[in-house]
């Protein structure tokens, strides 16, 4: 049918109609859908081996729409973690180390040979969002959303806003964003002048106040329909961080021609033991990214798969491939296997130790994070949705990730479990 | 009608309620009397015993085609109330049994509003040919009643002909009447939507319950008067909302017939619609 006679069909309908039924003025119509808020919880494990790293997580995420085409998003997420984490200090072969806590209160020790381990971060983190979602006109949309987190050394405010058009009948939608945030850090002790020394225990000296960083991202990114079957992503982002980007809890010991650590000088027992100074870290990073993924539709299937592409002034450069195949074995369950590779360049100040008599550079960090690795996520999720609509899914993965060009002994090799049970409802429905 | 019908109003005794139920009824067995295929001696059964004579019809009768032939027009074809015919090679009960080509090229002889002389009130058909308001007679039920229904009281009424309904005026509490849809939702998961209607019509058309399906194909049971056969790749089920019953029918079975270009359709017309 010709578009024009496609436009007054309606009308003409109408006038059919009247003629039909009588003149008297018709009443119009007044129909919307009511709809369910769409509650989604969750509740995760994260645990790293040997007595590092746990996470324990609630999640809650309620979405409802209110008119035609508006969203309104709320979510809230806790997050308690315990555990310890590498401080960046050099396992020495020969002597036990001696370190200062971050508060300056006390101190750890630990034994030659092992991986020093800071356990005194532990900390709970409260996160809340919500966020709006508005049709513009027919073919666009509009979303403006809010997060803010608070947790014991650490609050974030933050604001995000995307805009999204749709071209060729919806077959293309062209996406901008933006998101700023305005991070505090207030450090457990203060948080420390870069490359000063660890002191003893409440010597504050190396120690300032509180510090922020802000970040600005922006993202450009198309979505294109290929068929009834397929469809592809393709994302670019710019991420810019300036600030206070220092861990204030990561130190880079100091080693002597043998390859040992520095003792520092003074009468037993020396606290902290050896020289650490804290990690240096550039004030600003620019990131760029390029993300493409694509998803097929088989006949009782799905296959994701996605590649990323990060490179910042950091020298940092990071490939991630991601596979998920979602098998619906009928129409209450579902099983989806996940693969996930990554491979990440060092930064360009990371180092395993700073050496004596060298000197000193204007950045440093032996946070195993910043440093040369190649990591593999394989997991599996099972869902389950019930005759009544809700649904649950358990999710169970394990993360491992090894260093790269250093010896396992000098890097923290990670391996992690991660489990989830999540549980969809709907209420008012 | 073959359909379970209801009345819901919100009158606050019960003798009008009761009038209200005997006045909605009534026009509900009159128009399907005079216009069922079954019943002898109904303008139908003249109109199919014609055999090539013109028949003079009634007012109401007239009006009826007068408004199939607008929509005749406006669905160049698609839309046709000789087509009613194809039952005869088309059964959608369970059979999963497909006509042949020759079946459905020999009874499209007998299909056609172009074929008919329309001259109100003279209709002539050729001899075989047939007519069957079967695709708009429950909605015009439902819109008349409603009319009635109107005449006796100020009350809200929901009229209700086997899924084909229509709310006469808002409820004095502001409150909407509740109507449960069959439609998958891909937000929730859920197989029911609810639609708050205040006011206006709702028709759903789609082939959920009744379809062919054959060597891995589904024939839905909306037949396109041009070809003879089912519609393809239009979607299973659409509900319109609209000011009339008749209105939110016809566009759901236009934009069926729009096939794969429903929604399209749909979003042209700015209705609103949902779509399974």
């Amino acid at each position: 049918m010709q578009l024009k006679k496609k436009l007054n069909l309606r009308t003409s309908l109408a006038a059919a109609t009247c003629s039909l039924l009588g003149a008297s003025p018709v009443a119009k119509v007044l129909a919307e859908e009511a709809t369910p808020w769409v509650i989604d919880t969750a509740a995760l494990y994260y645990g790293e081996q040997d007595g590092r790293v746990q996470d324990i997580s609630a999640n809650f995420l309620a979405n409802k729409e209110l008119r035609y085409g508006q969203f309104l998003n709320l979510s809230l997420a806790i997050d308690t973690l315990t555990g310890a984490t590498p401080n960046g200090a050099k396992p020495a072969t020969n002597t036990a180390q001696t370190f200062t806590t971050p508060s300056g209160n006390s101190s750890f020790t630990t034994p030659a040979g092992d991986l020093p381990l800071d356990d005194t971060f532990h900390d709970t983190r409260v996160a809340l969002g919500v966020s709006w979602q508005q049709p513009v006109g027919d073919v666009s949309t509009l979303d403006i959303g809010t997060t803010l987190s608070k947790e014991f050394d650490y609050q974030h405010i933050g604001i995000n806003a995307s805009f999204s058009r749709d071209f060729f009948q919806r077959n293309t939608t062209v996406t901008a964003g933006f998101a700023f945030a305005s991070d505090s850090i207030d450090p457990e002790g203060g948080a420390p002048i870069p490359l000063a020394p660890m002191r003893g225990i409440d010597d504050d000296t190396s120690k300032l106040g509180d510090d922020d960083k802000e970040i600005i991202d922006l993202l450009i990114g198309v979505t294109q329909v290929i068929n009834r079957r397929m469809l592809v992503q393709l994302n670019y982002t710019y991420s810019d961080a300036s600030g206070y980007l220092n861990d204030p809890y990561k130190i880079v010991s100091v080693l002597d021609a043998t390859g040992e650590p520095v003792p520092t000088i003074g009468p037993a027992p020396q606290i902290p033991s050896h020289q650490f100074l804290y990690e240096s870290r550039p004030d600003s990073r620019t990131k760029h990214s390029i993300f493409a993924k694509t998803k097929y539709r088989f006949d009782n299937s799905t296959l994701s798969a996605s590649y990323r592409y990060m490179t910042d002034d950091w020298e940092i450069d990071s490939h991630t491939f991601d596979f998920r195949y979602r098998w619906d074995m009928n129409r209450y369950n579902y099983i989806e296997p996940h693969l996930r590779f990554y491979t990440q360049s060092a930064a360009d100040f990371y180092t395993l130790a700073l050496n004596d008599g060298t000197p000193l550079p204007q950045y440093a960090s032996a946070d195993y994070r910043l440093g040369e690795f190649d990591g593999i996520t394989i997991g599996a999720k099972y869902g389950h949705q019930m005759k009544n609509g809700d649904e649950w899914s358990t999710r169970l993965e394990y993360y491992t990730t090894t260093g790269k060009g250093v010896s396992s002994t000098d890097y923290p090799d990670l391996d992690a479990i991660i489990f989830q049970v999540s549980y969809r409802l709907k209420i008012g429905d | 009608m073959a359909s379970p019908c209801e009345l819901l109003t919100d009158v606050d005794n019960k003798t009008k309620a009761e009038e209200l139920l005997s006045i909605v009824a009534t026009e509900a067995w009159r128009i399907e009397s005079k216009f069922s295929r079954y019943l002898d001696g109904n303008i139908i059964h003249k109109i199919t015993n014609s055999n090539g004579l013109a028949v003079s019809v009634d007012e109401e009768t007239a009006q009826l085609i007068d408004f199939s032939t607008t929509l005749y027009e406006l669905t160049e074809g698609g839309f046709d109330i000789t087509s009613g015919i194809l039952r005869k090679v088309w059964s959608f009960k369970g059979k999963n049994k497909i006509p042949s080509n020759a079946a459905v090229t020999k009874i499209l002889n007998s299909v056609g509003w172009d074929k008919a002389n329309w001259d109100s009130p003279a209709l002539t058909l050729k001899p075989g040919m047939q007519l069957d308001f079967g695709g708009i007679g429950k909605e015009y039920a439902v819109d008349r009643a409603g009319q009635l229904a109107n005449t006796i009281t100020d009350a809200s009424c929901l009229i209700n002909f086997g899924g084909d309904l229509l709310v006469t005026r808002p409820r004095k509490d502001g409150k909407a009447w509740s109507v449960g849809i069959e439609q998958p939702d891909t937000l929730t998961g859920s197989a029911t939507r609810l639609i708050m209607l205040q006011q206006g019509g709702l028709a759903t058309s789609g082939d959920t319950k009744r379809y062919i399906l054959k060597d891995g194909k589904r024939y839905g049971h909306i037949l396109d008067a041009r070809t003879g056969w089912p519609i393809e790749d239009a979607p299973p089920t659409v509900t319109v909302a609209a000011d009339t019953c008749i209105e939110a029918g016809m566009l759901t079975t236009i934009a069926m017939l729009h096939g794969p270009e429903a929604i399209e359709f749909l979003e042209a017309q700015e209705v609103r619609y949902w779509c399974g």
